[in-house]
């Protein structure tokens, strides 16, 4: 199945001081700094018809960025967009993080050192898992602890600018086709064989 | 000799016209067993047993073959909550019909053809969930699945042609328990069968889709094996039966007013919806269940709800054998109280799983949920049989039904809207269990009593001969065919309690 366009932004990252909890339990979405980083995403079609298509990302951290000494890596991740959401509670945004579902889909990660303040800018091409759906490219910065502290994401806070769509494979082939075909076939006549095969030897002994 | 069909149109396949009885088991004078072997396979008693619990059971990993793999489903063919809830509705529903088809299928081409029709016959419909694409077809084949749900009835029906009826009971227990806990090894099985073909290669979306083939194979693999080993009839033709003046040709119309004039059979109906419908909305839910809210991989999910299903192995003849014991001290109402406390815990524990926080209390309360159901409904059908004696297939197959029917309004209500999550589902399910187990307080037998009123005192309407002989009318107690409840209510005097007279003769 082919995929469609998607649109391209651009990826800022800031940083956000993360509030000291002890437990990861209670460490909230709402507690990391906003804008941090700042993050591009941008889709794109791979040739012509049928193919696997791309998104281009960039991510670099923001000038107002302030828990820049605690970043030891960042996670690259696809996020559902509210449209996604609905009805869907197995992708619901909580403000627990451990509970949020709402970016499953790691994209990649990367350590971070200072010298990378400027960021990266790669590809990603899309898993064949990927559910269709509005998707938008959200970036942590994890510390040491491998907590969050810090966020940026490729749309705004409401989540309505920059959402690009994502089309997914059916999974379906025609090999598995035709051998659920086949096999349904064989069921029913191996039955009608069968029972037309007991009759007629009914008929036989009957004769005798 | 060569009469190649039996007079109910059941086929004579298998059957030996040497009389000379070399059975593996003791029959009685219609060459039913008397006793059960459990690990024999001796044809045809035993053999017959086991073709039956197994091709039942794999309609029940094929009916419920989804719902563990339903996280990955989802998002293949984007489904939301309801569509997610109507599938699991629809997967129930279908059977409510098929199940009443069946019986008279049975009476015309005999139990073998019945089931081994019914099995292959539905192999396709598992197979074509590798044409779908969206919620609707995937609603629609998960209905034409569930019409195999069915087989319950050509199972009941087989073993009752097999064992003599002071076994029967815990006969069709085992078999209807075995047969339930497919629903429990579809949800270990597949998962597993999933992740095998993903590691060979296959993507998330292809891979569900190929898992579907194993339980077709299993209908075709068993179909055939019905159809090859086994037999309808232990021996001898039915009309030589009904000669001998042990088996009535009845009125469909009359066995049927006799059922639904009878204002138990409804409690009953009621009663079964919420002891095995929950437990088939539970097969449905409890693997997505432990997947979101715990967390947990696809596989551990399955594990867990594995255990909800398995718990069928011991708990619904358990069901019965306790049933059976409060009967020995105290009659019939020892059978109506059991069935009470043993529902009415279940119902407990169900709204104890929905308020769990944690994996190991949820857990617990799962497995006792899962003892309480399974067990009241093989106390359930302790005590069905005595309802009604001229119209015990067709209240056993309302029974069964009612099953199906509270199990689509349970799903339909608590597991199908955004208005409750799972959660809060599982505690008001769990709360309506208690609520709809409160009428079996109004069941009373005037020979036994009830479970708050004792037997009634009259010399002539108190007897179980007046209960059962009063579903016969004058004219057809003219023609003797009541005699068949008479001898009925003689035996039933077992379930007068500690009063039971120590020997009966008949």
């Amino acid at each position: 199945m082919a995929i469609h366009k998607i649109l391209f932004a651009s990826l800022l990252i800031c940083l956000l001081i993360q509030s000291s909890h002890a437990a990861t339990k209670e460490r909230l979405f709402s507690d990391l700094e906003k804008s941090a980083l700042e993050d591009t995403a941008t889709p794109s079609r791979v040739g012509e018809g049928v193919g696997v298509d791309k998104l281009s990302i960039t991510w670099k951290v923001s000038s107002t960025a302030t828990k820049e000494p605690e970043f030891k890596a960042i996670k690259v991740k696809l996020c559902y967009a509210p449209a996604s959401q609905v009805d869907r509670p197995w992708r619901k945004t909580e403000n627990e993080l451990f509970k949020d579902k709402s970016c499953p889909h790691k994209i990649s990660s990367w350590s971070y050192d200072p010298a990378m303040k400027a960021g990266q800018s790669f590809d990603y091409t899309l898993e064949r898992d990927i559910p269709t759906g509005t998707y938008f490219v959200r970036a942590y910065a994890v510390d040491t602890k491998d907590h969050e502290v810090a966020f940026g994401q490729s749309t705004n806070e409401d989540k309505t600018t920059n959402i690009f769509s994502v089309q997914a494979i059916s999974g379906r082939h025609k090999s598995l086709d035709i051998a659920s075909v086949c096999f349904s076939v064989f069921s029913v006549v191996a039955l009608l064989v069968f029972f037309v095969n007991e009759k007629r030897k009914a008929k036989i002994e009957q004769s005798k | 000799m060569g009469d190649s069909t039996g007079d109910t149109g059941s086929s004579m396949h298998g059957v030996s016209t040497d009389k000379t009885g070399k059975y593996d088991l003791p029959v009685d004078l219609e060459d039913r067993a008397t006793v059960f072997k459990l690990f024999s396979f001796a044809k045809p008693h035993m053999r017959t047993f086991h073709l039956s619990w197994i091709s039942f059971s794999t309609c029940f990993v094929s009916t419920f073959a989804a719902a563990p793999l339903v996280p990955i489903i989802r998002e293949n063919l984007n489904l939301t909550k309801q569509d997610v809830g109507n599938a699991g509705v629809a997967s129930v529903s279908g059977s409510i019909f098929s199940r009443l088809v069946m019986g008279a299928v049975c009476d015309l081409l005999g139990p073998r053809y019945g089931c081994a029709f019914l099995v292959m016959l539905s192999a396709p419909t598992v197979f074509s969930m590798s044409f779908v694409s969206g919620a609707a077809g995937f609603i629609t084949v998960r209905f034409m699945i569930g019409f195999c749900l069915a087989t319950f009835v050509s199972c009941q029906y087989w073993m009752s042609t097999m064992f003599t009826s002071k076994i029967i009971g815990l006969v069709n227990g085992t078999a209807a328990g075995w047969g339930n806990m497919g629903g429990g090894i579809t949800q270990l099985l597949m998962p597993v069968v999933y992740e095998i073909i993903r590691r060979c290669g296959a993507t998330a979306f292809t891979a569900w889709r190929i898992a579907f083939f194993v339980p077709g194979w299993l209908h075709i693999i068993m179909g055939i094996l019905v159809l090859t080993l086994g037999q309808d009839l232990p021996g001898g033709n039915r009309k030589a039966v009904e000669k001998k003046g042990k088996v009535v040709q009845d009125k469909l119309g009359k066995i049927m007013w006799c059922a639904v004039s009878n204002y138990r059979t409804w409690i009953f109906v009621l009663l079964y919806g919420y002891s095995m419908g929950v437990e088939l909305s539970t097969d449905n839910v409890i693997a997505e269940y432990f997947f979101d809210r715990f967390h947990l991989k696809l596989h551990t999910a399955g594990i867990i709800a594995a255990s909800f299903g398995m718990a069928n192995f011991f708990a619904r003849p358990a069901g019965g054998y306790a049933s059976d014991i409060a009967a020995k001290y105290f009659g019939m109402r020892g059978r109506l109280w059991a069935l009470w406390i043993i529902q009415t815990a279940g119902g407990l524990f169900c709204v104890w799983l929905g308020l769990a926080n944690t994996l190991v209390t949820a857990i617990v309360a799962m497995i006792l949920f899962s003892l309480g159901a399974q067990a009241a409904c093989g106390a359930t059908f302790a005590i069905v049989p005595f309802v009604s004696r001229r119209s015990l297939g067709i209240i056993s197959g309302l029974t069964g039904a009612g099953g199906n029917f509270g199990s689509g309004l349970t799903q339909l209500i608590f597991f199908s809207t955004s208005q409750f999550t799972t959660e809060q589902g599982l505690t008001w399910m769990g709360v309506m269990i208690v609520a709809c187990t409160l009428p079996v307080m109004l069941i009373h037998f005037p020979q036994w009593g009830s479970m708050f009123r004792p037997p009634s005192t009259d010399p002539v309407k108190g007897t179980a001969e007046y209960y059962y002989v009063s579903e016969w009318n004058e004219e057809e107690k003219q023609k003797n065919m009541h005699q068949g409840s008479v001898a009925f209510a003689i035996n039933a005097k077992s379930e007068d309690g500690r009063n039971a007279p120590s020997t009966i003769t008949v």
